[in-house]
């Protein structure tokens, strides 16, 4: 069969795909509606959406909520690999380059339930094979005898480089967030080469980033302020290429007031979207609820990017992140649940 | 300096050669305006189609929309020849 790979109508079709199936998840009314429901209730529910296949095709291995939350990742992996097989032309490079940070939770899960002891079968349930590296490779890593082994047979070299650096460190303090701010810097190093390449429908998606990196940095400013030890050395969680410099960021963190920090921020940034955001943040929060608000906020400017670009990567990546939170929302309802916590609290949680 | 002659038999030719001419041009722009509007129309129906078989009537009308400017050439066109 030809595919018409020129144009601009292979981009129309998917961007057009995409929009469908943003439409179709589920709904804010949908969310408050799933929270006033028993579990019971709640996983009929859910067995009769777009995770019926999934639901199935497990049901014979998992049971209640693990069957729940399994069918969820799965179903959130099956349609990212074929997202990837829709997209045209450079979108598709773009999208398995975004997408590459699923291998990075992965690999870092993997290690991270390898040192800690955790059994092959509890460690998979976790995993997301919604990246470059497949279930099947996945299966063959955890079979690998030590955390050494994993990293030299990881077919992502760049990857296992940086893990092979930083992995006595992270041993010695059982701690792999060093490890994970390299791999991410590394990862949106990658994104913004890309973006820049001169590839056609490069200009969004670098703006994307550049948006995502700004919230990533913010989110870790005020996780850092909330945990109260601004004197500790921040100087390497900081992403680059974003519209705040790492020095800017690590003053901000020992900054005493609140309006002071905001005010700094919003100098920098042009979205209405985070310049509202951010003006939000003026009272002191819980950490949470500025995560949800700041998530939000990338959601929606991610909306207002793809309005703006209907025919680029955007409407492709807001469905990827919109669904990501879809699969988020639902795995916490089921957990929350089955803990038996009050939909007052579980709905705090929830990004709608 | 020589004066071109026309007679009046060949004035005429040349007129309902000229009408022939824009009337070609009529249906022909018109057909490559509709097919480029189509194309953009056609991709996106199809891709919603793929997702919801139920909107294959409704993107099947909106394929068809820009038919009428074919048909607003064809008009033009016979308008002109006859």
């Amino acid at each position: 069969m030809t595919e018409v790979m020129s144009g601009p109508a292979p981009y129309i079709y998917v961007s057009t795909r995409m929009r469908v199936r943003k439409a179709k998840l589920i709904q804010r009314e949908e969310y408050l509606r799933m929270l006033n429901m028993g579990l019971p209730e709640f996983t009929r529910t859910i067995e009769e959406m777009e995770y019926k296949r999934e639901v199935d095709e497990l049901s014979a291995s998992f049971g209640g909520v693990d069957l729940i939350e399994n069918a969820l990742s799965w179903n959130l992996a099956k349609e990212y690999q074929r997202i990837i097989a829709l997209a045209p032309g450079e979108m598709k490079g773009f999208t398995r380059d975004y997408l590459h940070k699923w291998d990075i939770q992965n690999i870092l899960t993997i290690l991270r339930g390898k040192v800690q002891g955790l059994s092959e079968g509890k460690i998979r349930a976790v995993l997301v094979p919604a990246g470059e590296l497949d279930a099947a490779v996945l299966d063959r890593l955890l079979t690998e005898s030590s955390v050494e082994r994993i990293i030299e047979t990881l077919p992502q070299k760049q990857m296992a480089a940086i893990l092979s650096a930083g992995l006595s460190e992270a041993l010695e303090t059982h701690s792999f967030g060093k490890l994970e701010n390299e791999l991410y810097k590394y990862y949106y190093a990658t994104l913004i080469k890309a973006a820049r390449g001169g590839m056609k429908g490069g200009l969004p998606f670098f703006k994307y980033v550049v948006f995502e990196i700004d919230i990533k940095n913010i989110t870790n400013l005020f996780r850092i302020r909330a945990q109260g030890k601004p004197d500790v050395n921040t100087s390497d969680i900081w992403v680059e290429g974003g519209s705040y410099h790492a020095e800017e960021l690590e003053r901000l963190c020992s900054v005493a007031g609140l309006d002071e920090v905001v005010d700094t921020l919003k100098k920098k940034v042009k979205s209405p979207v985070l310049i509202e955001a951010l003006e939000s943040l003026r009272e002191k929060k819980p950490i949470y609820a500025i995560e949800g608000m700041l998530i939000t906020a990338q959601l929606n400017q991610m909306d207002n990017v793809s309005k703006r670009n209907p025919f680029s990567i955007s409407p492709l990546l807001v469905y990827l992140e919109r669904k990501k939170y879809e699969v988020a929302n639902l795995r916490a309802l089921a957990r929350g649940k089955e803990a038996g916590l009050a939909s007052e609290v579980l709905e705090k949680y929830l990004v709608m | 300096m020589a004066i071109e002659t026309m007679t009046v038999e060949a004035a005429q030719a040349m007129a309902v050669g000229y009408k022939a001419i824009g009337a070609g041009l009529a249906v022909g722009l018109a057909g490559v305006g509709t097919g480029l509007g189509e194309m953009g129309i056609g991709a996106a129906a199809v891709g919603a189609t793929a997702e919801d078989r139920d909107m294959f009537g409704l993107a099947l009308l909106f394929t068809v929309l820009p038919e009428t400017i074919v048909i607003f050439g064809l008009v033009i066109a016979l308008l002109l020849l006859f």
